[in-house]
């Protein structure tokens, strides 16, 4: 059965075997026809069909028709090139939508890279930076290193030091309150540039309690704001200013990121 | 496209072999190509190769529908003889399109396409939208009966 199908088809392709090597044949076609070469019937029939294929050749082409040959760019599809591809609207829109993607993606990730354990408060603590008024602060004239002291016999709370870089610092006022997460912070106002600290408990690891340290100085930026954080002995301290990075830079010492 | 593809006198030819008429030929080869000339304007060229033989083989097929059909006759049909190529020498091309096209189709589509030189099997079952058994069957019935004419022819005798 398979024998026979096979038969007809050899015999199918041999009927319509290539009148000449101008078309490459397929595998199937050429096997066929190497099968057959030679043989009386098939040469009968290449040469009929090689005399059919010569006297088409010679069908004359009207002049009329011919004027066509000579505008056969008019009917060619139009060639793409770079710039149609660009400015072919969908693909402008789509490419829109892939950078507006991508740069939201990267503005997450860039956010994201500068985030540390205790930004998200500190974050917050510079909206509250800038809608503090120092007459909310306790008026408290000393040096900023001194309050540690005050904080700890006060209001009980350890370790809230003000850092060696700011330490001399003359106070205007300090305040101790609770955020609306019930953590206590100590914010303090100095003289110098308006500048004012918070300190606060440092991030935890919510499974094991241990503080989440981070070396060094780290910035956040918030309508404005800038602050520089950095974690000791499980306390941030962030200094805070209306303005930029580098009007902060002076005042840091150690690795800055 | 490839400009094989685009071979404006092989589409006149195939039209007239369509049609047997050079008239008829040139008009829907005129047709077809000023269709393609607007849609090419219009930038919607269809991208699928051999499309303009497949739409001048539509108009054909219209164009002849109206025109007079040849009485369903059981034609002669002879194996091909050695000598049909000298046979096939002393033709007119008119005459064979003239014959080509007085064919049913498929066959007339098939016999126009593959004795143009100008596509393999595979093309043609593409362009004519048939099954490699049909095209098979249409040449080789083709042959036979084109043989029986031109022996019909050269031994003088009337035949259908």
């Amino acid at each position: 059965m398979r024998t026979l199908r096979l038969l007809r088809r050899r015999r199918a392709l041999l009927n319509c075997a290539p009148i000449s090597q101008n078309h490459p044949a397929d595998r199937s076609m050429r096997a066929a026809v190497s099968r057959e070469d030679g043989s009386d019937e098939f040469v009968n029939q290449q040469n009929f069909d090689r005399a059919l294929a010569e006297l088409i050749r010679l069908v004359p082409i009207p002049a009329e028709s011919a004027e066509w040959f000579s505008e056969n760019e008019a009917i060619r599809a139009p060639r793409w090139t770079w710039r149609k591809i660009v400015l072919n609207p969908a693909v402008l829109a789509i490419s829109i939508a892939l950078l507006v993607i991508a740069g939201v993606f990267a503005f997450h990730l860039l956010g994201q890279l500068n985030d540390f354990p205790g930004s998200a408060t500190a974050r917050k603590l510079l909206t509250v930076a800038g809608s503090t008024r120092s007459v909310m602060l306790d008026p408290v004239i000393a040096e900023a290193g001194t309050l540690s002291d005050l904080f700890f016999m006060k209001h009980g709370l350890e370790h809230y030091d003000v850092p060696d870089e700011f330490a001399d610092f003359q106070t205007i006022g300090c305040r101790v309150f609770d955020d609306d997460e019930s953590q206590r912070i100590a914010q303090i106002w100095v003289g110098e540039k308006r500048m004012q600290f918070f300190l606060f408990p440092a991030e935890r690891d919510s499974k094991t309690g241990t503080v989440l340290a981070f070396p060094g100085w780290r910035y956040v930026h918030q309508e404005g704001w800038v602050g520089a954080v950095t974690e000791h002995n499980g306390v941030c301290f962030m200094a805070v200013l209306k303005g930029r990075e580098k009007d902060l830079e002076p005042y840091l010492s150690g690795p800055k990121q | 496209m490839p400009d094989q593809k685009q071979n404006l006198p092989q589409l006149y030819r195939f039209c007239f072999l369509m049609l047997g008429d050079s008239r008829k030929a040139q008009e829907v080869f005129n047709t077809t190509l000023r269709e393609a000339a607007v849609r090419a304007a219009q930038g919607e060229l269809p991208k699928e190769p051999f499309w303009l033989f497949r739409e001048a083989r539509w108009r054909c097929l219209e164009a002849s529908k109206t025109d007079l059909q040849p009485e369903s006759l059981k034609i002669d049909e002879h194996d091909i003889a050695p000598q049909a190529a000298s046979q096939i020498k002393q033709l007119e091309p008119a005459q064979l399109a003239i014959w080509i096209s007085a064919a049913p189709d498929p066959q007339r589509t098939a016999l126009a396409l593959f004795y143009l030189d100008e596509f393999d099997y595979l093309e043609i079952l593409d362009i004519a939208e048939l099954k490699l058994n049909t095209l098979s069957r249409c040449l080789a019935q083709g042959r036979r009966q084109l043989q029986a004419w031109l022996d019909a022819k050269h031994s003088g005798e009337p035949k259908v």
